[in-house]
């Protein structure tokens, strides 16, 4: 992934989640993943489009994201409801958006599309070969797994 | 000596939702989260607005608004929705109703589409995360 | 390496009153086993050991933990019990144990937990209970409903005669070194060879450098170099930590890694570099970029022969670090070459780029061994890339190389690397090494 884009990505997932939860936010390293498969029970996935093509996915285990809903929703949510999945469809919606306009004010045209939400086990998504980058961020409800990928458009 | 009611107090301030004459403003909120539908909604009438409508996309939002027509003060339009973005949404609204009060809501800063919508004719805008201040403070400066 | 280490700190926080003797226990065979803890090091997984030749066949070679040199003895075949069907690539379970001054690691099938016991509970052992031979059990004792038969470790390794003890540790004794290698040996088991093998793996551990034979005419140079180096100093031969490896790596290195090229160096790879036949865009792939001096250097270059077609240069490195200053590199003039002055701008804190240049790279953060989806190029530049891949990557890369790069394109690999592949055509010259790919 072009190293420009990295910067956008990290601060705006930092700056949200410090902004909307109570958590202390910790910044995992950085990596690359050769297939960008989600892994662990919740992912909110936002499309990408102008320069690039691609996606940010957002993976969590399901009691983190009950977690973040619940605080988010000032209110107990046990279970992935319609309030749960918009709650956190939201969140992806937010960061993702953040970091898009930070990269327009570096130059760079991208779009977002509106978030969609799976939930499950086993959960695929298919891959086209493309390389993630994935950003860990730690919460004191559970990590996210932030998964980025995307290539140029030629 | 200064009595009591030379002082106005604080508790007594009145709502931000309420005009003048005690009636509360209509707010019809669009947005496809039922998420941020409800934060908006709760910010609102913990202020005395009166939430008069909601609608899940653009097309939606238009047809909310010319059914209540002319009892909505101002609409809180997302810009990022499927079948009908909001910013499509907000041109017809005004093209119905060209004194259409309408305050962009989005996850996206100073973006074209943001200035795009400022420039047709939408009042404000607030960046997501929404906070009560920050929405209530520009939801009042396209009031008046 | 162990996450079994986490595990055994956990156990020990022990509810149960008067436990007095701790074993890490494992299964060998079907048969539970234990070991004093305060003779274990550390447990760990491995797949990679030296053969050790004209060893006895329970030593399966010796490993390279983190610098040290431990022999590892498997002790299913030790004892002559039936060994779980090894699959060449899996981990296996060691423990590693330390008698006296020096280190040993035994093999066994799967290590369990540690258990704490009250050492009263410790039965004499009995022929009935074991598979191996009585001599070597301390004794028996049972807990939560199973049974373990506790080694007495210092027989079971101590048992042997001095000739063979000597010859398994080569290395355990610090003040060794020739002399202490009696008995006889073979004419191919010479400890060249040993060293040899050793200061291989070593830069494996050190430096992620793969010795094969992409570069093993230019390591096996090396070594006689540096053996007669460190003997004429008294030094020791083997690598000790990563320093040692850094020093012996030095001379591999292309010229003026992690620098601007120097004018000279630009002229020789212009005399190469001119013979790219491009139409319109040239189109460039630069594996391992690291900081990107490489990479501008070669952009400068490549616009100098070919002004007017459009360059564009892929630029990959997998090292955040590293990658992340490239796209807005600033620097001083004095470490830049006369011949690139034109190609640059003064800015705030320093020199940079041109636009022209820096609108041709597209720096990305990227593991060259995952998809790459750009298309087919004109010119390869990887130098010094493969030799820090394992071999099988290697193959992978070389493969890759091959179906990305255009017929008549041109590959650059480091100046002590070599490949042989029927579809590229060596046009070396002189230190700079390159091939063609030959068009069909």
């Amino acid at each position: 992934m072009r190293v420009e884009y990295i910067n956008p990505f990290v601060e705006a997932a930092f700056n949200v989640l410090r902004e909307v939860l109570s958590d202390e936010v910790k910044r995992g390293e950085l990596f690359l993943k050769s297939t960008s498969q989600p892994v662990l029970g919740v992912a909110a996935i936002v499309g990408l489009t102008g320069d690039v093509e691609g996606r940010v996915l957002f993976d969590m285990k399901r009691e983190t994201a009950l977690a973040i809903a619940s605080e988010m929703n000032g209110e107990e949510i046990s279970e992935m409801n319609d309030l749960a999945k918009a709650t956190i469809s939201e969140l992806a919606n937010m960061i993702t958006g953040q970091a898009v306009t930070k990269l327009h004010d570096l130059g760079f045209k991208f779009d977002l599309t509106p978030p969609a939400i799976i939930t499950g086990d086993n959960m695929e998504v298919s891959n086209s070969g493309v390389e993630a980058l994935i950003v860990p961020v730690e919460l004191g409800k559970g990590k996210i797994e932030i998964n980025v990928a995307v290539r140029e458009r030629a | 000596m200064k009595t009591k009611a030379d002082f106005p107090s604080i508790n007594e301030r009145k709502p931000d939702g309420l005009r003048e004459d005690g009636e509360a403003y209509r707010v019809l909120i669009v947005d496809d989260s039922m998420f941020v539908t409800k934060q908006i909604s709760q910010i609102l009438t913990s202020e005395g607005f009166d939430v008069v409508g909601s609608a899940s996309d653009g097309e939606q939002g238009v047809e909310k608004y010319k059914e209540l027509y002319p009892n909505v003060d101002l609409v809180t339009m997302d810009i990022t929705m499927p079948k009908m973005d909001g910013v499509t949404a907000l041109e017809k609204i005004l093209e119905f109703d060209k004194e259409a009060k309408i305050v962009m809501i989005s996850a996206l800063g100073k973006q074209d589409l943001v200035k795009k919508s400022l420039m047709l004719g939408a009042k404000n805008y607030i960046v997501k995360p929404l906070d009560r201040a920050k929405v209530l403070e520009r939801i009042m400066m396209s009031l008046k | 390496m162990s996450t079994i280490g986490n595990r055994i700190q956990q156990e020990q926080e022990e509810k149960v009153e008067s436990i007095d003797y701790k074993m890490v226990t494992f299964s060998l065979a079907g048969k539970e086993y234990g070991i004093d803890i305060m003779k274990v090091k550390e447990i760990s997984k491995a797949k990679r050991f030296t053969y050790v030749p004209n060893a006895e066949p329970y030593v399966r070679g010796v490993y390279n933990l983190r610098g040290d040199i431990i022999s590892m003895i498997d002790l299913r075949i030790m004892f002559n019990l039936p060994a779980q069907k090894r699959i060449d690539d899996t981990f296996e379970d060691m423990i590693i144990l330390h008698l006296d001054e020096y280190l040993i690691g035994i093999i066994v099938d799967e290590i369990d937990k540690v258990v704490g016991i009250n050492s009263e509970n410790i039965q004499p052992p009995h022929p009935i209970f074991g598979d191996i031979n009585i001599k070597f059990i301390k004794g028996v004792v049972e807990n939560e409903g199973r049974l373990y038969l506790i080694l007495d470790v210092e027989k079971i390794l101590g048992d042997r005669t001095g000739e063979e003890e000597d010859r398994i540790r080569p290395r355990l004794v610090p003040a060794a070194a020739g002399p202490e290698r009696k008995g006889p040996r073979k004419a191919e088991a010479g400890p060249s060879e040993i060293d040899y093998s050793f200061i291989s793996e070593s830069l494996q551990t050190f430096s992620s450098f793969y010795v094969s034979d992409i570069n093993r005419k230019w390591f096996t140079g090396r070594f006689e170099d540096w053996k007669q180096q460190r003997g004429k100093s008294g030094e020791e031969v083997q690598l000790q930590e990563v320093e040692d490896a850094a020093q012996f790596l030095r001379p591999f290195y292309s010229a003026h890694t992690g620098t601007f090229w120097s004018d000279e160096y630009r002229e020789r790879l212009k005399e190469v570099l001119a013979s790219l036949q491009t139409g319109g865009n040239l189109l460039v792939w630069n594996p391992g970029c690291g900081e990107g001096y490489e990479t501008y250097s070669l952009a400068a270059t490549l616009k100098e022969i070919f002004p007017q077609p459009q360059c564009k240069i892929w630029a990959h490195d997998h090292d955040l670090l590293n990658i992340s200053t490239a796209p807005n590199l600033i620097f001083n003039s004095n470490i830049l070459p006369d011949s690139l002055l034109d190609f640059t701008v003064e800015g705030k804190n320093g020199l940079q780029f041109n636009k022209t240049i820096r609108d041709a790279v597209l720096f990305e953060y990227h593991n060259v061994l995952h998809a790459n989806p750009f298309p087919e190029v004109d010119l390869i530049f990887a130098r010094d890339i493969l030799s820090f891949q394992t071999q099988q990557d290697q193959n992978k890369l070389v493969l890759e190389f091959n179906e990305k790069l255009k017929p008549g394109g041109l590959l650059f690999i480091g100046e002590n690397e070599e490949i042989k592949h029927p579809d590229f055509e060596n046009i070396s010259s002189g230190r700079i090494r390159v091939y063609r790919k030959i068009e069909r």
